[in-house]
């Protein structure tokens, strides 16, 4: 197990609870789907599982330790194992910056020892752009395209745990296929846990899934399980929305 | 029976860029009609221009004719009476649709007061008042009198699309243009507007134009679809034999993906 | 999606026009006051000519009522103006914007605070501040005056600064910077001032051309810079008397003082598209 959350809850304010006690695991190798529509709480999961806000209560192990967003040695380490990935390809990159610069942020301020030429490199070609991207700025390429970019910065300095939130909901159908696929690729070698409301997106990428509802937990398992059996009345709703392809 | 809307030849060009080539559809009444097409394929940009709602720094070429009146160059006052009566269009954002300052009620009272002026009849208070509580019943709106004293960010997104295709359906309008009513609704309300929009379409016999990128979120409304890809058409011909058998290779990987995606979930009903 | 402007040709040769025209008064007065540092026409300070001369071949703008060059006083006015200007625009940005940046990251109550406290010294017009904090040194000087339009500028700038610096403080890739394990002061010198700089430097731009304004009214006041500091503002003092007899006296410095300003605010468009590596492009 290597980030487990036990019964953490969260509120903005004292009458507002935006996560009420919820648990879960994150174990290596097994790619997770974090399902829930607006109002669910899993934005403000995902923000308590990237350190930047604390629980009101409740504990986040990462390990053998507490994740402690104010303790600076750990969270230097953390971060260099936990990494996200935005919904927005517009607002993710700072449009001022050169690609090269962008992906290779983790490494200069994680203090990563290395070739950092050679590593930002190494993620372009892992992501599937040429080069010379690396002198461009992010304004030159498609949305796809940078979201790729966004994944390559998330990657760079070899994370355990990749988190991307809505990752693929901005994104047109034939790119989002694309992408899609890429991150099975990559959830090869490391833990992908995928925050969306997308159902069809979690099926094909997550082995596992939790469905969110209103800051709690409703249901959780294996995806192949819930999507046959649906036990929750929530998940049964979810999935009974869904509009499918005629047959 | 003559189409409702008949466009031919459309070129829609921003400075060089060419938004659309030469588009070619029609729409009779009674007709639901889905245009897919992923962002840059100028589905919107065509919508727009059967309105005309496009901007003159805009050029539109060839032929729209809306309910009998060639739109491409027709002067704003002709448009003006045209808007509501022929077409009138809910579209994606419920958030920005509505004006923030204006409680709900007075904002669905506008069109229905513009209408009953058009149409001669009596416009009092009384008469426009009914029809709005009509109208919110129709779109299945729960607790009128708090709808109609709300402003629009107390509502939720949902309800506030619901508010915005009521608007539409007060202008008794022959063709109901939907652009992307449904993508920023959740999983869930996007069912329920789907349905609301079949039933009320099924219900007033108006025709159907809805603007998608979603694949199995257009097969639920429509019966013939327009594939368009860089303001092109490729593809058109019935729901179920667009998606069954693509003919067009951009049709044909947009299928895929969906049919990916869809059978990731499993057999259907389960 | 945004209406795409058919002449767009037209508007960027008009913008490198307006460039090109601001770039060059702006130098030329540059090369101006430089020059004064080494060499002027005549002694500034003493009569070379009789009273009120008209311009001749030995004094290109003629004399004044005491007989100095008035070529002479009025290169020096443009090293007094681009001094005070670059002097109080520099103090109105260093003050400006560290505290425009500290308001962005205050929290509620404190930034209430400071906003309604800017509000209120935006209030006052930068003129009167100035002449407030000129009456109330001892001595007017060149540094006093920039002192105290540097103060004015700054309220300005703070505000502008923490209007921008919030905003971009809500966007994803100061989040992702910061899960990269970037510290808050490396997010504010690596994303947020390098992407409120296009919108800043135009502003210094603006101020600029109005704290030269502004030193031309306290001059023209008697507030301003005592000889041999000669200002715009206090030639056009000088020549009231004889603008009617003598108006070159008149004439010159007040085209002076328009040139340069009108300069710096042409100058001010074209350096926002340099700085900004999207042109003005977007998506």
């Amino acid at each position: 197990m290597i980030l487990d959350l036990q019964n953490v809850s969260f509120g903005y304010s004292r009458q507002q609870t935006t996560l009420n006690n919820v648990s879960l695991s994150v174990r290596p190798g097994v790619s997770v789907g974090l399902v829930g529509e607006s109002g669910s709480g899993k934005t403000t999961l995902l923000r308590l599982m990237l350190g930047l806000v604390r629980p009101t209560s409740g504990t986040i192990r990462f390990g053998d330790q507490n994740l402690d967003p104010g303790n600076g040695t750990f969270m230097q380490r953390y971060r260099r194992s936990v990494q996200p990935v935005f919904q927005d390809p517009y607002s993710s990159l700072d449009p001022r910056q050169r690609v090269v610069d962008i992906i290779a942020e983790p490494l200069r301020s994680l203090r990563i020892p290395g070739d950092r030429t050679q590593a930002v490199a190494d993620a372009l070609e892992a992501v599937g752009l040429p080069l010379d991207a690396m002198r461009r700025y992010p304004h030159e390429f498609s949305g796809g395209q940078r979201q790729r970019i966004a994944i390559a910065r998330a990657i760079v300095a070899g994370p355990q745990i990749v988190l991307a939130d809505e990752a693929v909901s901005a994104l047109d159908l034939s790119t989002r296929i694309r992408i899609v696929e890429l991150f099975k690729t990559l959830s090869e070698k490391l833990t992908l846990v995928f925050v969306s409301h997308d159902l069809g997106v979690v099926a094909a990428l997550c082995e596992e899934m939790v469905i969110l509802e209103r800051g709690q937990v409703v249901e959780s398992g294996k995806t192949r399980d819930i999507l046959a059996s649906p036990t929750h009345p929530y998940t049964q709703r979810l999935l009974a929305s869904i509009p499918r392809m005629p047959a | 029976m003559t189409a409702l809307l008949t466009i031919q030849g459309l070129d829609i060009r921003a400075g060089d860029k060419p938004l659309v080539s030469g588009l070619s559809l029609s729409i009779r009444p009674g007709e639901r009609i889905g245009l897919i097409g992923e962002s840059g394929s100028g589905k919107s940009m065509t919508a727009m221009a059967a309105t005309g709602l496009l901007p003159t720094s805009i050029r539109v070429t060839g032929s729209i004719e809306l309910d009998g009146q060639q739109v491409v160059g027709a002067p704003d006052k002709t448009m003006n009476r045209l808007r509501g009566a022929a077409a009138a269009v809910v579209f994606q954002e419920p958030l920005t649709a509505l004006d923030p300052l204006m409680k709900i009620g007075r904002q669905i009272a506008e069109p229905v007061r513009r209408r009953l002026e058009r149409e001669g009849g009596k416009v009092s208070k009384d008469a426009i008042s009914r029809e709005v509580r009509d109208l919110i019943d129709k779109v299945a709106l729960p607790q009128p009198e708090r709808i109609i004293n709300s402003y629009p960010h107390e509502v939720s997104g949902g309800q506030r699309q619901r508010v915005a295709i009521a608007m539409a359906l007060a202008c008794r309008p022959k063709l109901l243009i939907a652009d992307e009513p449904t993508t920023a609704l959740d999983v869930t309300t996007q069912a329920e507007i789907l349905k609301l929009l079949d039933q009320l379409v099924r219900e007033t016999g108006m025709a159907l134009l809805f603007i998608s990128h979603d694949l199995p979120v257009v097969s639920q409304v429509v019966e013939r679809v327009i594939v368009l890809k860089n303001g092109v058409a490729v593809e058109e011909g019935a729901v179920n034999t667009v998606f069954g058998n693509p003919q067009h290779v951009y049709t044909r990987s947009l299928v895929e993906a969906a049919r990916l995606f869809d059978e990731a979930l499993g057999a259907t009903g389960s | 999606m945004s209406p795409i402007e058919t002449s767009a040709s037209t508007r960027e040769r008009r913008h490198s026009l307006a460039l090109t025209v601001g770039l060059a008064l702006v130098a030329l007065n540059l090369a101006v006051a430089v020059l004064t540092l080494f060499w002027t026409p005549y002694d500034p300070l003493n009569a070379s000519g009789g009273r009120l001369e008209a311009p001749s071949l030995l004094h290109w703008l003629g004399t004044d009522r005491l007989g100095r060059d008035l070529l002479t006083q009025l290169m020096i006015g443009a090293r007094t103006a681009l001094l005070v200007g670059t002097g109080a625009v520099a103090i109105g940005a260093a003050i400006g914007v560290s505290l425009g940046i500290l308001a962005a990251f205050a929290t509620r109550l404190a930034d209430d605070v400071m906003a309604a406290t800017l509000d209120i010294l935006i209030a006052f017009p930068t003129l009167l501040l100035a002449m407030l904090v000129v009456a109330a040194s001892d001595s007017a000087s060149l540094w006093t005056a920039i002192l105290a339009l540097g103060l004015a500028i700054s309220a300005i700038v703070a505000r502008l600064t923490r209007i921008l610096a919030k905003r971009v403080l809500r966007l994803d890739y100061i989040v992702a910077s910061r899960t990269s394990g970037t510290s808050w002061p490396g997010v504010v010198f690596r994303h947020v001032l390098p992407n409120i700089w296009p919108t800043l430097s135009v502003n210094f731009a603006l101020q600029f051309g109005l704290a030269v304004i502004a030193e031309a009214s306290l001059s023209y006041l008697g507030l301003g810079a005592p000889p041999p500091n000669a200002s715009w503002g206090r030639l056009l003092q000088e020549a009231q008397g004889t603008v009617y007899t003598a108006p070159i006296g008149a004439i010159a410095p007040g085209i002076a003082l328009v040139a340069l300003v009108i300069g710096m605010n042409l100058l001010a468009d074209g350096l926002r598209d340099i700085a900004d590596p999207t042109h003005g492009r977007s998506r």
